[in-house]
């Protein structure tokens, strides 16, 4: 099994760049003066959001795969997509009020970039349970892959209004010392390794659970 | 000429089929009405001058009301057993998709004449401090709830459970259309220019954008 094996070895790379990227945020990267050790959730929630969009990415470009050619493991890997993507749009969602309760003050701000983040998790949400209550195979396969690409072109548009409706603090340019950016990558790329493990495990099982039911 | 004969044919047979039955048109109208008296009470009197801050309410009524009929326009297809006859028809799907939209756009529109009427003669709502700005913003809006409302209402069809599914899986995509429409209406009522605004170029790329990507993914929804 092909598959298995490349989970394999991601999740392995994942994990020590994980343990890495712990050591480097909490005993490498210096502490920041104005928030101090709150700022060090950034290590992790920055990378989320951008782990998340990637994954969303993947599940728009497998449903265009799949509308064309009715692949089954492009369907697949569209969910699985959809799937990793909302977890890890949950990371930020639950990060970002923890580090806005010491910034801000308040558990949540109506800030633009956590609201596109809300939004985000209201459309894949939906998506996944149209998922999980339809129930002809074939057909919710087609009409979810339908809704991930509209949802995927509307993330663009629900990012601009956001950016319209009213802008509060995000920082805009982070000035990071030269520590913080080389934590900062290595979380990143821990945390896009762990992104990908996820996604080829729910391809594997998705592979495996249509095997067992052949 | 054929593809807009299509359109004009399956149009006319939607509307004339909408017009017999009567049974959206006449259901969102009565929920417009409904919505408008439980939003008045729901704001204490005292709070403020709901007149002013009143087009954010307008929408969210236009939402759920016109969810009513919008989301059932392949239902009654379903109903009938007539969706099959209607893809069995030799013409591009695609005409299909843009007739059931514009009946949706013609429906929704009679529906928000009768709302911004019944707002400005209960709530006092100002629509004739600019009524052409208005006319454009409810215009525009509407082209983008139809077209996403009308793509959704046909990936449901068949599907149990699609009256709960149905606004789960529009509301959140239409976010940026409602918001656009607030905010523009607001600004048209309270008589400001609103030709420059990055609201309105939004809400036109938002059209754009949905009216033909739904138009090109129909063919997949009613593939069987």
């Amino acid at each position: 099994m092909k598959i298995k094996s490349f989970a394999m070895i991601t999740s392995i790379i994942a994990v020590i760049l994980n343990l890495f990227a712990l050591y480097m945020v909490f005993f490498y990267a210096p502490i920041e003066i104005q928030m101090g050790a709150a700022q060090k959730i950034f290590y992790y929630h920055v990378p989320s959001a951008i782990s998340s969009y990637i994954m969303l990415f993947v599940s728009f470009l497998f449903s265009i795969i799949f509308l064309v050619t009715k692949n089954e493991l492009a369907d697949l890997w569209a969910y699985a997509g959809a799937e990793v993507g909302l977890v890890f749009i949950l990371c930020v969602l639950i990060s970002g009020p923890i580090w806005g309760r010491s910034a801000w003050g308040k558990w949540w701000v109506w800030e633009p970039r956590l609201t596109t983040f809300l939004i985000l998790f209201l459309m894949y949400f939906s998506y996944i349970l149209l998922r999980t209550f339809s129930s002809e195979e074939m057909k919710s396969k087609r009409i979810s892959a339908i809704l991930s690409i509209i949802a995927f072109l509307d993330v663009p548009i629900v990012n601009r209004a956001i950016a319209l409706w009213g802008s509060v603090v995000h920082p805009k340019k982070v000035a990071l010392e030269k520590e913080m950016w080389q934590t900062f990558i290595v979380s990143f790329l821990a945390v896009l390794f762990l992104a990908f493990s996820f996604l080829l495990w729910r391809v594997y099982i998705g592979i495996y659970k249509e095997r067992k039911n052949e | 000429m054929r593809y807009l004969s299509i359109i004009f044919l399956v149009l006319k047979k939607e509307l004339k089929d909408e017009f017999r039955r009567k049974e959206g048109i006449v259901a969102s109208f009565f929920f417009a009405l409904i919505s408008l008296v439980l939003f008045h009470f729901s704001f204490d009197s005292g709070v403020g001058d709901i007149s002013q801050s009143g087009a954010g309410l307008l929408w969210l009524i236009i939402l759920f009301a016109g969810t009513l009929f919008i989301g059932a326009s392949f239902k009654k297809e379903e109903e009938n057993g007539t969706f099959y006859a209607l893809l069995l028809a030799p013409v591009d799907r695609g005409a299909i998709y843009l007739a059931k939209f514009l009946s949706n756009l013609i429906l929704l529109t009679l529906l928000e004449v009768f709302l911004l009427f019944i707002s400005y003669f209960f709530l006092n709502i100002p629509i004739f401090n600019s009524p052409l700005s208005i006319c454009f913003v409810f215009l525009l809006v509407s082209i983008g709830f139809s077209s996403l409302g009308t793509l959704i209402s046909a990936l449901l069809i068949n599907e149990r459970g699609s009256a709960v599914l149905y606004p789960l899986l529009l509301y959140p995509l239409l976010i940026p259309l409602f918001m656009g429409g607030a905010t523009l209406t607001n600004e048209a009522i309270n008589s400001k220019d609103i030709r420059s605004d990055p609201w309105l170029h939004l809400i036109i790329l938002f059209d754009i954008l949905f009216l033909t990507i739904s138009t090109l993914l129909f063919e997949s929804a009613v593939e069987e």
